[in-house]
């Protein structure tokens, strides 16, 4: 244990409490690059992105810029983005396919497989003194893949990807493994920065079903079916489920593990909530099927609900959003969404779908903005002295951890319940304090054993 | 001289480009059913120039670094290279291509 900057006093998961410095203390921010985002699995793209030898796409783990590239042999190698001559960036494109990578400083030049193959002036400057096969990219030690999802981890102690993964595969498999084909990416990638710290975002896709009634209440009184406005075209509403799927829900449950969180509302019909368009949720209901034979009822059923793994990949079932909440700083996060697809979903369904997700949750989304709002105010507010001092409470169904015996996997609770919260925060102490990956799971096996008294 | 096969016209088809392992290394453009043969080795720094980018003026794009060649004179367009490709003699026979290199050298 090596707790230095004594986060494990501003966590108390047991009691339901959090200091809000963990939001703002810059260097908890720069602990948590090293302990927390340098040691977990993170994603990194989806397959469909970088089908074809030489198709890259850029992205980042924490702060560091990274380029996934698809090898020649087809596997996939991730790389920094960084010339190993003089730290440059060395691709600048968002995404593509290539035979090389150049840098634009001086011209090193990589192969798809990261080796260094090319160095202006190699004979005259260096006098063929350079080793080039010692100035190869920096590799990403660990690159995995789950369903379709490319994952990378720098710590080669870490648990492999299932492992680290633990019960959410479960929860994640009713979202990437509805149909036989699988899923890909619809469209690009909405980028944009919110003022706000990356744990705000992940805590609240990971736990906070609590705000959607309230702080959603106005969008989804504008998005809902609404016969009347037909304009030019088709009545906004056509074939959407008429109410959001809390008001029918027939009770449901709340996940937490190994920082992991998800929830969702248990639903007779299989009904995505009331903003997904009125064709994309005719769509899963013709699929319904089919869906129920791979996944089971449960998972089939469920067309709603907020998902985090730990630590920043967020998925909204049935509104198809998945994003990631890149760090940037300890007051700011870059979003990056990807609106994810059955890849054998008709054309129409396709295009419907990449409206319906940006008009709710795309940079301008009505159902973003809500969320975004309440997390740059929090993120001000913090500003404050007396503001930092002052205790959250994470207390919502404390004591009520249970195991179910109906095959729906972890630590659960009512779906209104901070249960996956406490668990992202005690997970994140855990991260932040242990010095191996042994230490970080005995701690959370610990934990977990306590809440359901096993 | 002497003639080296390399493949046939259906091998190669309009657009693309391909290494010859001849001694030093060739590489054979199919140009809107034209070929056209220059050195592979870029003369600004290492680089496969079989693996450039063709341009709609019958020259090709270094890979790695952008330099630019015509495919006709092996002339260097744009920095940063400033020495010409060696050119080469391309023939067809009965749909099949061949190139003309200096005695002692070849496949």
């Amino acid at each position: 244990m090596d707790d230095r900057l004594n986060v494990r006093t501003m966590v108390d998961a047991k009691k339901g409490k959090i200091k809000p410095a963990i939001y703002t203390d810059p260097d908890i921010y720069q602990l948590e690059l090293e302990r927390v985002f340098a040691r977990s699995w993170l994603f990194l793209a989806h397959e469909s992105m970088i089908p074809k030898a030489g198709d890259f796409f850029t992205t980042y783990m924490g702060e560091d810029p990274i380029v996934v590239v698809r090898q020649k042999d087809g596997s996939i190698e991730a790389f920094l983005n960084q010339c190993r001559h003089r730290g440059m960036r060395l691709c600048h494109a968002d995404g593509g396919n290539t035979k090389a990578f150049t840098c634009a400083y001086h011209g090193w030049a990589y192969g798809l497989d990261g080796g260094l193959t090319s160095v202006p002036l190699e004979e005259q400057a260096y006098r063929n003194k350079l080793d080039k096969s010692r100035w190869g990219l920096t590799r990403v030690p660990r690159v995995s893949t789950y369903k379709g999802l490319v994952f990378g981890n720098w710590d080669n102690e870490a648990p492999d990807l299932e492992t680290y993964m633990g019960d959410i595969a479960w929860y994640l498999d009713g979202f990437l493994d509805r149909r036989d084909g699988g899923t890909e990416v619809l469209g690009g990638v909405h980028k944009w920065v919110i003022e706000c710290n990356w744990k705000f975002a992940a805590e609240q896709f990971c736990s906070d079903q609590y705000h959607a009634p309230y702080t959603h209440a106005s969008a989804i009184q504008v998005l809902q079916a609404s016969p009347a406005n037909k304009g030019d075209g088709k009545p906004l509403g056509d074939g959407q489920t008429p109410r959001p799927v809390w008001a029918d829900a027939l009770g449901g449950v709340q996940f937490g593990g190994n920082g992991h969180g998800s929830a969702f509302f248990f639903t007779e019909k299989p009904d995505a909530n009331v903003w997904v368009d009125g064709v994309v949720s005719a769509y899963f209901r013709d699929t319904y099927a089919e869906a129920e034979a791979r996944l089971g009822k449960v998972r089939a059923l469920r067309l709603a609900g907020h998902n985090t793994m730990f630590p920043t990949l967020s998925w909204l079932n049935g509104t198809q959003t998945l994003r990631v909440w890149h760090p940037r700083g300890p007051n700011q996060i870059e979003v990056w969404a990807f609106c994810i697809c059955d890849r054998d979903a008709p054309v129409e369904v396709k295009d419907a779908l990449i409206k319906s997700h940006a008009r709710a949750f795309g940079p301008a989304g009505f159902l973003e903005q809500d969320d975004s709002e309440n997390w740059v105010e929090v993120q001000k507010v913090l500003q404050g002295h007396m503001a930092r001092k002052t205790d959250f409470c994470v207390q919502m169904g404390l004591g009520f951890e249970e195991r179910r015996d109906d095959g729906i996997p972890g630590v659960t609770n009512y779906t209104f319940a901070e249960t996956a919260a406490r668990g992202f925060y005690q997970h994140w102490a855990d991260m932040m304090s242990a010095e191996s990956w042994e230490e970080i799971n005995a701690l959370s096996a610990a934990y977990q054993k306590e809440l359901v008294h096993e | 001289m002497a003639r080296v096969h390399v493949c046939s016209v259906a091998d190669l088809p309009p657009g693309e480009g391909r290494r010859v392992d001849t001694t030093p290394a060739i590489a054979l453009f199919n140009v809107d059913g034209e070929f056209y043969a220059v050195a592979d080795m870029c003369t600004h720094a290492t680089a496969s120039i079989s693996e450039g980018y063709l341009e709609d003026d019958c020259s090709v794009e270094c890979p790695i670094h952008t330099a630019r060649f015509c495919l006709k004179t092996g002339a260097a367009l744009c920095l940063p290279a400033t020495e010409p490709l060696q050119t080469f003699a391309v023939s067809v026979e009965d749909g099949e291509v061949y190139v003309e290199v200096a005695q002692g050298e070849g496949a």
